[in-house]
């Protein structure tokens, strides 16, 4: 063939990488946490080595978890957190090789033609890497495998099965018969789509009797295709050993690598990353009127004393416009905290090195506007660009007692929205009855309940009221209580002392034009109103 | 026979595009929610009633934008049938500007819109939502919990709903829980030819 499918590369591997993020973060508060678990989408998405022998493993739930090991850390995800704390290694592997590709925290990976002849061989390579990468991490090192073979996920699935010993070397040309005895299942990792598509279809695969990636080629391409799609035929790819999308055989488009160089050095980091989105989607534009996308970009940074930043940022699903500007922001703040930097910066250069067909929808010839779906993502996530992501938010099913527990608010631009479901599980016992309130108050309204003599009402230990309910002052206002029901107790984590709560809980309807009900809490000897029928 | 007049009257229009609503309120909106219109809901159920608004049309597919009401209680619009998959929640802006540019990325994305009316609102911006939700034929319902639209009615709603609580069913005095409530429901606006009044029980 004449076109090279595959190149040969290094891939540094750590498989836990939230976990370690997560205990690195916490040691530098002066804290010691061994088992400690990630939680992404309410299920366990990384734990610590010792959570691992503890029992807590990938893909459980919360309640799983915490059953499995008592005292479990658990912490939210948060890519944010993972991609500064792995900074420091991308940088030490940075200064062995000039040109390290960086796509999800915790997987470095690095073309090895140059390097490896320079350190002699691929063994040698192998072992340089380990010990580049040990002395770069914090003590106690975390786990990690270094891995060489053809291919991204070869390289990376050797890095995992190298984790506890020295480095995987799969030789030139075998990388195909090392893959063939692979589960299935290892493609679930190296395919990462939100909606868990790559799971249903590995399951769907292993129903149907085909447990490895061997079985899986000797089924023929078109077939896959036609069964699992465009997903079944990238799957397809990378079980032969080659990388995820074919590599573009048109030559890319002219004038692609877009420069800007500064008359004066740029010192506010917010400048330059909003000149990089202008760049970005400059470059975005050009490169889908050539019907290609970027999979692999090379940024570069100039700063006026003549350091130079060089990174590769690979995506497989391809860099759109805000993608683009978040490596380029990344990037422009590992440099910063690396304390190379000196001066301002006077040029950025953007250069796609990977591109691949554009596989988008193709838009009706008078603008005819997606579906329905598709403008309402779009929307959302240009509101989110504008307002910033903390201000858009979806609704995501928790569960619990009080209405404002039942629902927590998420970022939008941490879920996918096309095709999402929000189902509510059984009402949790002890619950409100249905119908909830309206509106429930973020922040409650601290009120007096009154009695007939105008005492405060108080509940016992064995929740019995001091008196009948008759007035309760809200800002001052005196209403007559009209009817009332409760009072309700809640009793949450008894178990836990720190945790524990209790209250008691009524419904109330106060005043006359309009009558008004409430929810009235009463938690630690002071009633508030919760939330509000409206 | 050549008058075209009497024709034009005679021929009657076709049917505005038009998104679902509940049964209970079909008598306020006889042919639908029809695009491009606003609705305005205020009184003491104004978030109950803005909610069965748009319940019907939100689970038959069409997207949902919240803007403001942050104690907006999630369960209340589950159980009113408030699809939330299909529901964005969006902090509004302090900068008017930004709340303009914010507004109009919603309107040209769902196709429904819920905005909590704010004070310090220009009546020029809202002229401007109005347009935008005409031209791009969404649904734009206001909710008005303080009474901000008496004070300052910035914007010119098509229908009004005025929803006043007259009683609640199911409570008593010591026993039982809110299961249902009495409303009475004033009507009016500018596409309400007679202004009328409703009465409604919403139970479960």
């Amino acid at each position: 063939m004449s076109v090279r499918q595959v190149t040969r590369v290094a891939a540094i591997v750590f498989p836990d990488w939230p976990a370690v993020a997560v205990q690195q973060e916490l040691a530098a508060r002066g804290k010691r946490h061994d088992v400690v678990a990630v939680l992404r989408a309410q299920r366990v998405a990384a734990c610590s080595p010792a959570a691992h022998v503890a029992g807590v493993r990938r893909g459980m739930r919360r309640r799983e978890a915490q059953a499995a090991c008592a005292d479990l850390i658990i912490v939210a995800d948060n890519p944010e957190r993972d991609r500064l704390a792995f900074e420091p290694v991308v940088r030490a592997v940075g200064e062995l090789v000039p040109l390290v590709e960086v796509g999800v925290p915790g997987t470095v990976v690095l073309p090895t033609r140059g390097p490896a002849r320079y350190v002699g061989g691929d063994e040698a390579l192998a072992a340089r890497l380990r010990a580049i990468v040990t002395k770069a991490s914090e003590e106690p090192v975390p786990h990690f495998g270094v891995g060489i073979a053809d291919g991204r996920l070869m390289a990376t699935v050797a890095a995992l099965s190298a984790v506890s010993g020295v480095g995987h070397v799969v030789a030139t040309g075998e990388s195909p018969a090392h893959l063939a005895q692979q589960p299935v299942a290892v493609l679930s990792g190296s395919i990462d789509t939100a909606s868990g598509a790559v799971d249903n279809v590995v399951s769907l695969l292993q129903r149907l009797g085909v447990y490895t990636l061997g079985d899986l080629v000797a089924i023929d391409e078109p077939l896959v295709a036609a069964r699992f799609g465009m997903l079944g035929a990238e799957m397809h790819r990378l079980a032969r050993g080659l990388d995820r999308h074919p590599p573009l055989v048109v030559a890319p488009p002219p004038d692609h690598v877009t420069t800007q160089h500064f008359e004066q050095a740029v010192e506010d980091l917010h400048v330059v990353v909003a000149c990089g989105r202008e760049m970005a989607a400059g470059l975005c534009v050009h490169l889908a009127t050539h019907a290609v996308s970027c999979v692999s970009l090379h940024v570069s940074l100039q700063s006026e004393h003549g350091e130079q930043s060089d990174r590769v940022w690979y995506e497989p699903d391809g860099l759109g416009t805000a993608a683009i500007t978040e490596r380029v922001r990344w990037q422009m703040e590992g440099w910063v905290k690396s304390r190379v930097l000196t001066s301002g910066v006077v040029s950025i250069r953007l250069a796609p090195v990977g591109l691949r067909a554009l596989g988008g929808r193709q838009m009706g010839l008078w603008g005819e506007p997606g579906t329905r779906d598709e403008m309402a993502a779009k929307a959302a996530q240009r509101m989110a660009s504008l307002l910033g992501a903390e201000a858009v938010r979806v609704a995501e099913w928790r569960g619990g007692r009080d209405p404002a527990e039942a629902f927590v608010r998420t970022c939008v631009t941490l879920v996918d929205l096309a095709g999402r479901t929000v189902t509510p599980g059984r009402p949790f016992e002890g619950a409100l009855p249905s119908p909830a309130p309206a509106l429930v108050y973020q922040e409650p309204l601290g009120v007096e309940v009154l009695d007939d003599g105008g005492r405060s009402v108080v509940v016992s230990g064995r929740h019995e009221m001091s008196g009948e309910p008759r007035y309760v002052v809200i800002n001052g206002a005196k209403l007559i209580v009209a009817s009332w029901a409760g009072p309700w107790p809640v009793e949450e984590r008894w178990w836990d002392p720190q945790r524990h709560r209790r209250a008691v809980r009524m419904h109330v309807v106060v005043g006359e034009e309009p009558p008004v009900a409430l929810v009235l809490t009463l938690e630690q000897g002071s009633w508030c109103a919760t939330a509000r029928y409206a | 026979m050549s008058v075209p007049g009497l024709l034009v009257n005679q021929v009657s229009s076709p049917p505005r595009p038009a998104l679902p609503v509940v049964e209970s309120l079909a008598a306020v909106f006889p042919d639908g929610l029809v695009c491009g219109r606003s609705v305005l809901c205020s009184g003491s159920a104004a978030v109950t009633l803005a909610l069965a608004t748009v319940s019907a049309a939100s689970r038959a597919g069409s997207w949902l934008a919240v803007f403001g009401l942050s104690d907006l209680g999630l369960l209340a619009a589950h159980e009113q049938g408030v699809a939330l998959q299909r529901t964005v929640f969006v902090t509004p802006p302090a900068s008017p500007t930004q709340w303009s540019a914010a507004v109009g990325a919603a309107v040209d994305g769902f196709e429904l819109l819920l905005l909590e009316l704010a004070p310090r609102l220009s009546a020029g911006e809202a002229r401007k939502v109005q347009q935008r939700v005409l031209s791009r034929r969404t649904v734009l319902v206001l909710v008005d919990i303080v009474g901000e639209h008496e004070r300052h009615p910035v914007f010119q709603p098509d229908v009004v709903m005025h929803g006043t609580t007259t009683g609640w069913s199911g409570i008593g005095h010591g026993h039982g829980h809110v299961r249902g409530r009495e409303l009475c429901i004033d009507i009016h606006g500018r596409r309400v030819p007679k202004p009328r009044r409703v009465s409604l029980t919403m139970s479960h």
